[in-house]
């Protein structure tokens, strides 16, 4: 007989286990799925997420992707380790890029130093003001800020499409849905001649341990992490924790505001409708996939990244749709969730006899 | 058809609380039985066994010598057994006709004529095509009745169902369960409120601490005898000593008021009252009186009109609990795991929650964890919380030793004046003794508390002074040497 038993408490080997087993059931599950839609299993695994990494540019193609990706699920993980769900990290990163975007075409006939930063923090300030959207209405109005902050992703995606095809259109581009070029002042340099991997990654780096810092370190991530467990203990303690709520959602906000800048300052140099393949959302996979945690997330977002490099190449070589990377990430999030509960839950063995 | 019930030795324990011990009840129809007891004394433990939402570490429940197997509501529900819960469980949005057929597995039609006809019985005004938010809690109490009698229950268990009704309201519900009882229903009804007792039921069980006190005939008691029964003799061990009373007043509360949004909150109604140093003011009565939004308006949780609370000269109303702190007070909170501490983290994080700019616990906004290590240490040593590591996340110390932790954390301050909420609520005798010793020394070194509570012993046993909270009004101040636990009883159930 099989019984499931309730454990006392969560176990630790078990937290850091629990992504590394949802990865295998991914790859087992997408196997299964190639080998019925007739190719073989292991081949198409390989094509998946051997063959893409498997050179220079390949790799820095999967930086370039894991780049975003990292970015934003450090900012959702303020969020969410205050159990506050912002779902609209693709939004802010689209309104990020839009206000950036819009600073760097006011730039696009000069050069200096002082461009970058300024398309920089423009960025990151979209970024928050869209964020600060649910944030607000969350804590004074009392609105769900899942159903506020996914709403506002079709919008920042609507305004996005209205610029680029109207005011905002490169006047001689022949009405392709696109801005101008950005100067090169306003750029992300890129590392590597050759390569599309761009300064956006150590964006990342510092937001990898900034998070770090203020969350294991500060005063402020302290009050940060009882809000979340309990906003009685932190009133009770003196804590402001309306504040606190902004406070996640602007840093969460200002992340994928960053991302944003990277995807149309980097390898792209003008907006144009298509900024983000889904980062926003996808990067709430990575989040959890890593544990909310800094060293976590950096590991998540590169497996993450491979599914879109795979699905790439898979469409290449195999004739399948890209979509099929999505299936991959949803089979992360879905195996992920459903061995969290061999957190809670242990199961015995108890022979046959009851 | 008569109905007999049987509750046959029935223990339920929780870790560090026996809820029932060892309970034996036998209850005919015909008769409405009241189920009496303070909050915690196990009731609610008792009707939930009855009703398959608990089920029992031993004991036997027999319908009819039938003997019953209750591992779900829906076994309740099977053995014609219907219970109204305190809180409604009623979809809002839903109409009163739709939250009516959602656990019923009769056809629509002749559910809506069966509906009818008991609505016409017992004479219920309720439109059954309106959404339930627009009814009136009686009504939506009716509601809930009628989803029982839907099913023909033999047993009708009513949890406290007067305490969000208005008088009306609560004369009329007594009118039908009479009628009720009179057609064989047998009734039990659990409450703590002594009159209604009175007024309504034939047999009265009383519950104290997990234990059936006593069972007998409501004839044969009046307020007094209940209350006492109900609340206790007074415990005569620990008695304090009676403080050299001091007329240097620490705290003085004026005309304080608050009125909530929230429609399960109690207001408060114009409260005054003072602390003079070393001395210990005890606040009684039933729980859901006013006791939680006090305790909050105390501490800062709510802030209130500014010169309505002077502490030691200063006006300190619109302070919240931690610029409260600086002025020396302490609080410990009721809900010990989800207030007062933080389970999911270590004790040395939980005692950073008490924070004075002087503990220097966070410098220029970043944690210095070596001092709040350090202080965690001393807590550990001198409060007796039985681990030596700090690291430990707190919920897995018992109750006692968190509360041993959380009362340390409050008093190594040395703060001038504590305020307590059921300190030693669920606590096992041991630790409740050590909580006790340790406020009785609080006083004797010429410091104040506020001592919030619903156990009349322990008030009786640490207070100065007592007053009683009912429905957010606080009683007159009275001598604690003056005070029965006759009179705490009576003036708790609403009387004078």
């Amino acid at each position: 007989m099989i019984k499931i038993v309730k454990r006392d408490q969560p176990s630790r080997a078990i937290f850091f286990l629990t992504p590394i087993l949802a990865i295998f059931l991914t790859l087992v599950a997408g196997g299964l799925i190639f080998y019925i839609i007739g190719f073989k299993p292991f081949e198409a695994l390989k094509f998946f997420f051997i063959v893409p990494i498997a050179d220079m540019y390949g790799f820095s193609e999967l930086l370039l992707k894991a780049t975003p990706l990292c970015l934003i699920a450090i900012g959702l993980s303020f969020c969410f380790k205050s159990n506050n769900w912002n779902i609209g990290a693709e939004g802010q990163l689209t309104f990020g890029a839009i206000v950036s975007g819009g600073v760097a075409l006011i730039f696009y006939e000069q050069e200096g130093f002082y461009i970058l930063p300024i398309v920089i923090l423009a960025g990151a300030i979209g970024g928050m003001l869209y964020a600060s959207i649910p944030a607000i209405l969350k804590t004074y109005f009392n609105t769900n800020e899942i159903l506020v902050s996914l709403m506002l992703v079709y919008v920042s995606k609507l305004i996005l499409d209205y610029l680029v095809v109207g005011p905002w259109s490169n006047p001689e581009g022949f009405n392709f849905p696109e801005t101008r070029q950005f100067s090169d002042s306003a750029r992300l340099p890129i590392l590597f001649d050759g390569l599309r991997i761009h300064a956006g990654i150590f964006l990342a780096l510092a937001a990898v341990v900034a998070s770090w810092f203020i969350f294991y370190k500060t005063y402020l991530g302290f009050q940060m992490k009882v809000s979340g467990f309990s906003l009685k203990t932190a009133k009770y303690a003196g804590y402001k924790g309306k504040k606190m709520i902004i406070l996640v959602f602007l840093i969460s906000g200002a992340c994928a505001g960053l991302a944003g800048v990277g995807e149309i300052t980097g390898p792209i140099g003008q907006l144009h409708r298509e900024v983000s393949p889904d980062y926003g959302f996808t990067a709430i996979i990575v989040a959890f996939l890593g544990r909310l945690h800094p060293i976590g997330i950096i590991f998540a977002s590169l497996i993450v990244a491979i599914t879109y490099l795979g699905a790439e190449t898979a469409q290449i070589f195999m004739q399948i749709p890209k979509y099929t990377g999505q299936v991959f990430q949803g089979m992360i999030l879905f195996f992920l969730l459903a061995s969290d509960y061999l957190l809670f839950f242990k199961i015995k063995f108890t022979g046959l006899k009851k | 058809m008569s109905t007999n019930l049987k509750i046959s030795n029935v223990t339920k324990i929780y870790p560090g609380c026996v809820a029932n011990d060892n309970v034996s009840l036998e209850f005919n129809s015909g008769k409405i039985y009241a189920l009496l007891g303070e909050n915690g004394a196990g009731k609610s433990t008792l009707v939930k066994i009855l009703s398959g939402v608990i089920i029992p570490d031993e004991g036997k429940i027999y319908l009819n010598e039938n003997n019953l197997k209750l591992i779900s509501p829906l076994d309740a529900k099977k053995n014609d057994i219907g219970m109204v819960f305190q809180h409604f469980n009623l979809f809002e949005t839903l109409s009163v006709f739709e939250n009516l057929i959602i656990d019923s597995d009769e056809q629509r039609k002749s559910l809506r004529e069966k509906i009818d006809s008991i609505m016409k019985k017992y004479n219920f005004l309720i439109d059954l095509d309106i959404p339930v938010l627009n009814l009136s809690a009686g009504q939506k109490q009716k509601v809930e009745i009628i989803r029982c009698l839907i099913r023909n229950p033999k047993v009708l268990i009513m949890d406290e169902p007067t305490s969000v009704l208005t008088e009306q309201e609560t004369s009329e519900l007594f009118l039908s369960l009479k009628k009720f009882s009179e057609e064989g229903i047998l009734i039990i009804y659990i409450t703590h409120k002594l009159k209604e007792v009175m007024q309504l039921c034939d047999e009265v069980a009383v519950m104290r601490r997990g234990k059936l006190v006593s069972v007998s005939q409501i004839k044969n008691e009046n307020i007094e005898s209940l209350a006492n029964k109900m609340v206790g003799q007074n415990l005569k061990t620990i008695k304090k000593r009676k403080a050299k009373t001091s007329s240097d007043q620490l705290i003085n509360i004026t005309n304080l008021n608050f009125i909530s949004e929230d429609p399960f909150e109690t207001n408060l109604n114009n409260i005054n009252f003072s602390v003079n140093r070393g001395e210990c003011l005890g606040i009684a009565g039933i729980s859901g009186n006013g006791q939680s939004e006090l305790f909050q308006v105390l501490s800062g949780e709510i802030l209130s009109d500014k010169n309505s609370i002077e502490y030691n000269k200063n006006y300190i109303g619109d302070l919240n609990p931690q610029e409260r702190r600086e002025y020396l007070m302490a609080f410990s909170p009721e809900d010990r795991l989800e207030q007062a501490a933080i389970p999911q983290m270590a004790i040395f994080e939980n005692v950073a929650l008490n924070n004075f700019k002087s503990s220097n616990f966070f410098n220029n906004g970043l944690i210095n964890e070596n001092k709040i290590k350090e202080h965690s240490k001393k807590i550990i040593s001198d409060f007796n919380v039985n681990t030596d590591n700090i690291e430990l996340k707190s919920q897995f110390l018992s109750g006692g030793n968190l509360q041993k932790l959380i009362i340390g954390r409050e008093l190594i301050t040395a703060p001038d004046l504590l305020i307590c909420f059921n300190p030693t609520w669920g606590l096992d005798v041991g630790a409740i003794n050590y909580i006790h010793e340790t406020l009785i020394k609080i006083n004797e070194q010429n410091k104040s508390i506020i001592l919030i509570s619903t156990d009349t012993d322990e008030l009786l046993k640490l207070s100065d002074k007592i007053s009683v909270i009912h429905k957010g009004k606080l009683s007159n101040i009275m001598n604690a040497d003056e005070v029965t636990s006759e009179k705490l009883g009576i003036l708790m159930g609403g009387g004078n």
